[in-house]
C-alpha cells in the first residue's frame, strides 16, 4: 500500500523585513506522511515556529507552495484558510491561549462548535472525553483562568483534537508541563498518530520527547539539516 | 451554531465587564432621552405659539392686494432704457375689498381640506369716548363662524359674544382698547371711520386674547353693521378668512385656492415668517443638541469597544487560529455594540418618557399656560432609537473591523 502524504512543503522561503530584510527560511522542502508523528528541532532562532506558522496557514506571506491532505493552501484566501484550519488543523502554542471567561469544557468546544458538525450535546460528549484522556475531567467546569499553566496547556491540547484534524501542530506542546504529564501528552500524540492517522507535528527542545518521535526535522539557521 | 457561539463569545465580554458596559448603555440612555424631551418640549413651545397666534390669525387670508408700487406706472411702459419723469403722481380710485364674496366662498368651500371660513370686513377707525380718542380696527364678523374659526368666543372675559349677532349697535372691545378709553359693559363708544362717518356703539362684551396687539386695538361688530358704516353694499368683504385640516399644508391648499380665487391668497407662514422661521429655529436647535449628544455618547462606545478588542486580541488571534473568520469577529464585537444600543435605547426612551413627563408638570404660568407645554410623539422616539441604534452601530463597526483584521500570528509569537 502506498502511503498517503498528509502535509508537503515545497520550496518554502520567507523573508523578514524589520528591522532589515533577513531571510528566516531557506528553501525548506519536506513531507509528512499520514499518521507520522514528527518533532522538529533546532536551536533558539533557527525558525521553527515561523516555518509552523506557515504550515498552520496563518501566515501566508512566504514563496513556495504548501499542500495539506491534497489541498494546495497557497494563494487561497484568509476567510477559506480559515475554514480549513477550523476542519482538518489543530493547533496548540507555546503559552496556552484559553478564553479565560469560559470553562475548560466551554473552551474545548469551541472549534467543534464553530464547524458545526455534530450536536451541541455530541460535542459537548467529545469535549468531556478529550479532557478525561488528558486527565482533566474534574476540572471540566472550572473557569479557564482558574485552572493551573500546565492544566491550561492540557485544556489547549484537548482543544486541538476536538476535530479530529488531519495535522496536529504543536509549538512546544509540552513545554509548560512537568515530566509525568510530558508523558501523557506524548502518549496521546502516539496513540492519535497509529490508532486514528493523525499526523503530528511537534516544535521541542525537549530531546528525549524527539527520540522518541518516529522522525526528527532538524532545522540550523532556516535550512533543513538532515 | 457558529452565530450562537459568536454571541455566547459576545454575552461573556459584555458580562465581564460590567462597569464598561454599564458606561456604555448610560451614555446611550442619556443620548435618547434627550433627544426625546428635547425635541418633545421643542414641538411644545412650537405648538404653543401657532397654537396663540391662530386665536386671532386664519391659517389662509384671502384680500384684495392693491398695487404695489404706485409712484412710477409710467416708467414701466415705456421700460429702463427711457426716463420718465412724473412729478406730484396722486392715486385715483380704485376698487378695495370683495364685492362678490359669495361667489368666492362658494367656490372654495368644497375643498377637502377646508375646516372653516369667515368673512370680515376691517375698518380702520377712531374710538372715542369723550375727549378720549384712539386709533383702531373695526373688524365686522359673522358672529358663529368667527368663533368656529378662531375661538373668539373663549376669550370674553366680561358680557357675552353671542348678543353681538342679536345687536346691530353692540360692540365687543379688545381689554386694553376698553381700558385706554375708561369704558365697561353697557358704555356707549363713538366710532369713527376714515371718511369722518361716526356711529354710536354700545359695549356688549370686553375680549382679552394673548396678543397685545389686539386686545389693544380691536373692536368687533356684526358684519352688517361695519358695512352699513362705510356705506357698502350686501356681499362686501374686505377679508375672507379660511382655516384648513393642517395647518402645515397651508401652503399646498393656497396654491390649488389661487386659480379659481381673483384675489390674493396668502397663508400664515407669508404673512407671519417670524412664526415659521422661530419654529425652524427650535427645531433646528433641538435636532443638533440632541444629535450632538449622541454623537458623544457614540465616541463614548467606540472608546469602550476599542479598548475591549486590545484587551482581548489574545482571544481575537486564538480564536482566528482556530478558525474563526473575519466575519466571526466582526460579529462577536458588533453584536455588543448593538446589545448597548438596544438596550441604552430601550432604557434610553422610557427614561426620555419620564423626564418629559416631569417636566410637563413645571408651572409655567405665562399666557394661556400653566405649565411647560410638551408633546408626546412616536416618530420622535422612534426616531431616537433608530438614531441611538446607527450610532452604536457606526461607533462598534470601526473597532469591531479593527479586531478583524488583527494578524494572528503577530499576537501568538509574542
Ligand atoms: N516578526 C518578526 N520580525 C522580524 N524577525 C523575526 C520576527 N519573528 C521572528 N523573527 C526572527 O526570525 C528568526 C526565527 O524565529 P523563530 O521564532 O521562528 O525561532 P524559533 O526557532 O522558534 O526559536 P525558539 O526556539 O526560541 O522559539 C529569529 O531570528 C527571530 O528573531
Ligand atoms: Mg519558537
Amino acid at each position: 500500500m502506498k502511503e498517503e502524504i498528509a502535509l508537503s512543503a515545497r520550496a518554502i522561503s520567507k523573508y523578514f523585513h524589520e528591522p532589515e530584510t533577513f531571510q528566516v527560511l531557506k528553501d525548506i522542502s519536506f513531507d509528512v506522511k499520514k499518521g507520522e508523528f514528527l518533532s522538529m528541532i533546532g536551536k533558539s532562532g533557527s525558525g521553527k515556529s515561523t516555518l509552523l506558522y506557515l504550515l498552520s496557514t496563518m501566515d501566508t506571506d512566504y514563496t513556495g507552495e504548501i499542500t495539506i491532505n491534497g489541498e494546495c493552501l497557497t494563494g487561497r484566501t484568509q476567510n477559506q484558510l480559515a475554514a480549513f484550519r477550523n476542519a482538518h488543523i489543530g493547533f496548540v502554542f507555546q503559552f496556552h491561549y484559553l478564553l479565560p471567561e469560559f470553562t475548560a469544557l466551554d473552551n474545548v468546544m469551541l472549534p467543534a462548535l464553530k464547524l458545526g458538525k455534530k450536536s451541541q450535546e455530541e460535542i459537548r460528549e467529545d469535549a468531556y472525553s478529550n479532557l478525561k484522556m488528558l486527565g482533566l475531567e474534574a476540572q471540566a467546569m472550572k473557569q479557564s483562568n482558574k485552572l493551573s499553566g500546565g492544566q491550561q496547556q492540557r485544556v489547549a491540547i484537548a482543544r486541538a483534537l476536538i476535530n479530529q484534524p488531519a495535522v496536529i501542530m504543536g509549538d512546544e506542546p509540552t513545554g509548560n508541563l512537568d515530566s509525568k504529564n510530558t508523558d501523557i501528552v506524548f502518549d496521546i500524540f502516539r496513540q492519535l498518530a497509529a490508532e486514528r492517522g493523525q499526523t503530528i507535528i511537534a516544535v521541542t527542545h525537549d530531546d528525549e520527547f524527539a527520540q522518541k518521535s518516529d522522525r526528527i526535522l532538524e532545522l540550523g539557521d532556516g535550512r533543513l539539516l538532515n | 451554531m457558529s452565530r450562537v457561539t459568536n454571541l455566547k463569545i459576545s454575552r461573556a465580554h459584555l458580562t465581564s465587564r460590567v462597569k464598561q458596559t454599564m458606561v456604555a448603555i448610560l451614555s446611550v440612555t442619556f443620548g435618547i432621552s434627550m433627544y426625546i424631551f428635547m425635541n418633545g418640549f421643542m414641538t411644545g413651545v412650537n405648538d404653543t405659539q401657532t397654537e396663540l397666534a391662530f386665536s386671532t390669525l386664519a391659517h389662509i387670508h384671502i384680500y384684495n392686494d392693491l398695487p404695489e408700487d404706485n409712484t412710477n406706472l409710467l416708467q414701466k411702459k415705456y421700460g429702463e432704457d427711457k426716463l420718465v419723469n412724473l412729478r406730484n403722481a396722486k392715486v385715483i380710485q380704485y376698487t378695495e375689498g370683495i364685492k362678490n364674496s359669495a361667489k368666492i366662498i362658494a367656490a372654495i368651500e368644497d375643498h377637502p381640506a377646508i375646516t372653516g371660513i369667515t368673512p370680515q370686513v376691517n375698518v380702520n377707525v377712531f374710538f372715542r369716548n369723550g375727549a378720549t380718542k384712539l386709533n383702531g380696527v373695526l373688524s365686522g364678523i359673522d358672529v358663529k363662524q368667527e368663533s368656529a374659526l378662531f375661538g373668539t368666543e373663549d376669550y370674553i372675559t366680561h358680557g357675552s359674544w353671542k348678543s353681538l349677532e342679536d345687536r346691530g349697535d353692540g360692540v365687543v372691545l379688545g381689554a386694553g382698547l376698553a381700558e385706554k378709553l375708561s369704558l365697561t359693559l353697557d358704555d356707549n363708544v363713538t366710532v369713527i371711520t376714515a371718511d369722518g362717518v361716526s356711529r354710536n356703539f354700545k359695549v356688549i362684551g370686553i375680549i382679552k386674547t394673548t396678543i397685545g396687539g389686539v386686545d389693544n386695538t380691536k373692536g368687533y361688530v356684526r358684519i352688517s353693521s361695519a358695512r352699513q358704516l362705510i356705506s357698502k353694499n350686501q356681499g362686501y368683504v374686505t377679508d375672507i378668512q379660511v382655516n384648513i385640516k393642517n395647518f402645515n399644508e397651508a401652503a399646498k391648499v393656497a396654491d390649488q385656492l389661487t386659480p379659481k380665487v381673483d384675489y390674493k391668497v396668502e397663508t400664515w407662514n407669508e404673512s407671519n415668517g417670524q412664526l415659521q422661521a422661530g419654529n425652524d429655529l427650535r427645531n433646528i436647535i433641538a435636532v443638533a443638541v440632541s444629535l450632538t449628544i449622541l454623537l458623544v455618547a457614540g465616541f463614548g462606545i467606540f472608546n469602550i469597544m476599542n479598548m475591549t478588542v486590545n484587551e482581548k486580541i489574545k482571544e481575537i488571534a486564538i480564536l482566528k487560529a482556530m478558525g474563526f473568520d473575519g466575519t466571526d469577529i466582526i460579529q462577536i464585537f458588533l453584536v455588543q455594540s448593538v446589545i448597548i444600543g438596544v438596550i441604552g435605547g430601550i432604557v434610553g426612551i422610557i427614561f426620555g418618557y419620564l423626564v418629559s413627563f416631569v417636566v410637563s408638570y413645571i408651572p409655567f404660568r405665562v399666557a394661556t399656560l400653566d405649565t411647560l407645554p410638551m408633546v408626546y410623539d412616536p416618530q420622535d422616539y422612534i426616531l431616537a432609537f433608530i438614531f441611538g441604534l446607527i450610532t452604536t452601530f457606526v461607533a462598534g463597526y470601526l473597532p469591531a473591523k479593527k479586531a478583524a483584521n488583527v494578524d494572528p500570528v503577530e499576537i501568538i509569537r509574542g
